[in-house]
């Protein structure tokens, strides 16, 4: 014991104070100090930390972004994304006053309007429903006007647009999007509104819809939850699996420490993705079993670090005189050494959850793991893949939110990696 | 000759002859290194085979019935249980496990022709070696130039620029990335196919000897076949090196950083050495000798990514081959598949311990 007599070891000129400090407050204040005490970027963290809360909000609660539930079937199939479905709309001549369904209206007794459609298809239909409607409003109100228009059906839409251009027809039912093919061809003619009597242009799809009819937009958020369920419980598992085997494996050593560390060293030289499929293959599918595949592969993560963690803070001078002072071994692993090791965890955590999404898509993508009737981004994509011909959209957009997640979690975890070990910084 | 033997010959004979070169020229320390390297490899090879085993096996569930799927009556799982040996004590199946493993006799396979499986192998690993080794080679030469060129402009906007490359790559689904390109060279501007390793027309003139198509072309000089077949691996490559680059740009950035702080670095700036002579010349050589023992662990990402991108571009490989089996339910396969991977990881780790400890002197037992 000549350490005693000696003077206490003082502070060397190059460790500047905030090395010092660093090691005396707790992981909040790290954060908080870190750009006023060594330049860190915290703005970095926060940027992330804010897309995440916005990727874990919508996980929630996806039912409050989302227009439409994931699995119903809402439009029409292969959408593209910003275009509408549809609409029948009213052509009527320039030289008309009317402009809406329900101008067409006329007093009781008075010549019935009437209206070409195109044969096939259900404008017809549509027509005769919104009629129905409006004359129900109006024949009660004051004017005796009544809406009871003379449906004549024409078996192409030139034959009903020369009904309107020849007087026969007072005006046509067109649906929009054929209109607008051929709008050049009658410049007599001009659109009206849709027989709803809104916009041409209601109930568009941001996203288009794929190739049963479901809108892309609502399957992507509602898409958000299994992939963050699957990120998230993994890589909870990991750790609280991984991280007291680390510490015990550390803090024991010896040939326990051996054998696991064999173990989870062949573990981690696998290739992952590989080990999560054979798991799967023999589990079957189902959202649990990919966790728990996921939440093996990232054991090994976990422990290889805490481990190297507990054997470099064991033989530190604090835990010797902890050890001097007859602390129990509990004590010591819980108040010496596990506190050193949180940082490096929460670091891996971030990144961990980020791999377990890509994973668990790739998964997906494979067509295992995930029975298909989930909303998940991996099936979109492996479903949009025979599509890839005609609509783009089905591939793309999914595979973006997929990047956008797992880039929020990485910069997350590069940023705290940042605060929590500066001298990583100058690399 | 079949295939898996001509295989074996075009990996086999280079890299045991550069052994036996480097055994005999080499110093005492280095043979005992690499001596003691390969007795290592086996008790690695026994772990990787007993875990595959420990997954395949121990972990609830049955093979067999989720093979069968709901069709399968308790008399014909009890059939197949019985054929495969999966009713005898976990002991004797782990010793069959293991002899099969050793001698890679991995049985026929449980549906389609019941072909032996190792026949079914030789013919989808020559694809993965085809897409595995390009794919490397790019990554390596996107990586180690990037690398060293950020390293060397840092703090500079191409610094900044390779650094934002590694996190976007990193986090690229690389199902993703292979799409894409599909859809914008294969798609759009239809110049390049999607799908398959030939054209199917031209493939018929093909002579299969080593079922790497483009060895296989050029040794009969069928340049049509050659170049159809080069037409083909494009996207899958650049799918497969991009993802990989990623990770040693970033790699390589880090440890030329370091050595270029390094004191002999500073000497030879000293001596008036040009700057790109001592990026590229000093600091870049002796930084890699770290990177070679990463390029290693990244062989995980290798082949995880290579059976992701067999299946976006119907690639018949190794991987493919895997996904197949699942779906198809063929369960010996799926096991044999999987305990070749971890071969595999095996042998590249022996490689790659034996290259380093040519290039690093101070790597000796």
């Amino acid at each position: 014991m000549t350490a005693l007599k000696e003077r206490p070891p003082e502070i060397p000129s190059d460790i500047t104070t905030w090395e010092v400090e660093l090691q005396k407050v707790g992981l909040l204040r790290r954060i908080l100090n870190a750009r006023r005490w060594y330049g860190a970027d915290w703005w970095f963290v926060t940027v992330s930390a804010v897309l995440v809360l916005v990727f874990i909000m919508i996980a929630l609660f996806p039912s409050w972004f989302a227009p439409f539930q994931p699995a119903t079937l809402v439009g029409p199939s292969f959408l593209a994304p910003g275009a509408y479905p549809p609409v029948p709309v009213l052509v009527v001549p320039n030289t008309s006053l009317v402009n809406s369904l329900k101008d067409l209206a006329s007093p009781e007794g008075q010549p019935r309007p009437s209206i070409s459609v195109v044969q096939g298809g259900n404008t017809a239909g549509a027509l005769n429903d919104a009629a129905q409607q409006i004359d129900n409003q109006i024949k009660n109100e004051p004017g005796g006007l009544r809406l009871r228009p003379i449906i004549d059906r024409y078996p192409t839409v030139e034959e009903a647009l020369q009904a309107v251009v020849d007087g026969r027809n007072n005006a046509a039912v067109i649906e929009s999007t054929e209109y607008t093919s051929i709008t050049a061809q009658y410049p007599t003619l001009r659109e009206g509104q849709s027989i709803s009597g809104g916009a041409n242009t209601a109930g568009g799809f941001l996203l288009g819809t794929n190739d049963i009819g479901q809108d892309v937009l609502s399957r992507l958020l509602w898409g958000t939850r299994v992939a963050l369920l699957i990120g998230f419980s993994s890589s909870v598992v990991a750790l609280v699996l991984g991280v007291p085997l680390g510490l015990l494996a550390g803090f024991i050593g010896g040939t326990p420490d051996r054998l696991m560390s064999l173990l989870m060293d062949s573990m981690y030289a696998f290739p992952g993705l590989i080990l999560a499929i054979a798991i799967t293959a023999v589990l079957g599918p189902s959202v649990f079993n990919v966790i728990v595949a996921i939440a093996v592969l990232y054991i090994p993560t976990y422990y290889r670090i805490v481990r190297g963690q507990t054997l470099s803070v064991k033989e530190e001078v604090y835990v010797e005189a902890a050890r001097s002072i007859g602390a129990r071994s509990r004590e010591i692993l819980q108040r010496y050494i596990f506190p050193n090791v949180i940082p490096s965890v929460a670091i891996i955590f971030s990144v961990n959850v980020a791999d377990a999404i890509l994973t668990g898509a790739g998964l997906s993508f494979l067509g295992l793991g995930l029975p298909p009737t989930i909303a998940d981004w991996g099936i979109d994509l492996a479903r949009g893949q025979r599509f890839i011909q005609n609509a783009w959209w089905l591939i793309t957009f999914p595979g973006l939110t997929i990047m956008l997640v797992v880039l929020a979690f990485t910069l997350m975890g590069e940023g705290l990696m940042e605060i929590f070990n500066p001298k990583l910084r100058e690399r | 000759m079949s295939p898996i033997a001509f295989i074996a010959i075009i990996i086999g004979v280079p890299s045991l002859s550069l052994l036996a070169y480097v055994f005999i020229r080499g110093s005492v320390g280095l043979r005992r290194y690499i001596l003691t390297r390969i007795v290592l490899t086996l008790p690695m090879v026994f772990i990787l085979g007993s875990l595959v085993f420990l997954v395949m096996r121990v972990v609830p569930g049955d093979p067999v019935r989720s093979a069968l799927g709901p069709k399968g009556t308790p008399e014909m799982i009890q059939h197949i249980r019985q054929e495969l040996g999966l009713n005898d004590p976990m002991i004797v199946q782990y010793g069959r496990f293991l002899v099969q493993m050793f001698t890679l006799r991995f049985g026929n396979s449980l549906i389609g022709g019941h072909r032996p499986i190792i026949d079914e192998m030789s013919e989808r690993f020559p694809a993965t070696l085809e897409l595995v080794t390009p794919a490397s080679a790019l990554a390596l030469a996107i990586g180690v130039f990037g690398g060293a060129l950020a390293a060397s402009r840092r703090k500079n906007v191409t610094d900044y620029g390779f650094r934002i490359y590694s996190v976007i790559i990193y986090s690229l689904p690389i199902f993703w990335l292979g799409l894409m390109l599909q859809l914008l060279f294969g798609v759009r501007l239809k110049l390049l196919p999607i799908s398959g390793r030939i054209d199917a027309v031209i493939s018929t003139t093909l002579v299969h000897r080593t079922n790497i198509y483009t060895i296989d072309a050029l040794i009969s000089g069928n340049w049509p076949a050659f170049f159809s077949v080069l037409q083909h691996l494009v996207l899958p490559t650049i799918t497969l090196g991009l993802i990989l680059s990623g990770i040693f740009v970033r790699l390589t950035r880090i440890n030329v950083i370091e050595t270029l702080q390094a004191d002999y670095i500073a000497a030879a700036r000293a001596r008036g050495i040009r700057e790109r002579v001592l990026v590229y010349g000093h600091a870049l050589k002796n930084a890699m000798i770290p990177v070679i023992t990463l390029i290693g662990l990244q062989v995980a990402i290798l082949l995880a990514g290579a059976v992701l991108t067999e299946t976006v571009f119907s690639w018949p490989g190794m991987g493919s081959y895997l996904v197949e089996r699942i779906s198809g339910r063929d369960y010996t396969a799926v096991q044999s598949v999987i305990t070749v991977f971890a071969l595999l990881v095996a042998l590249i780790s022996l490689a790659v311990d034996v290259i380093y400890s040519l290039v690093d002197p101070r790597v000796r037992y």
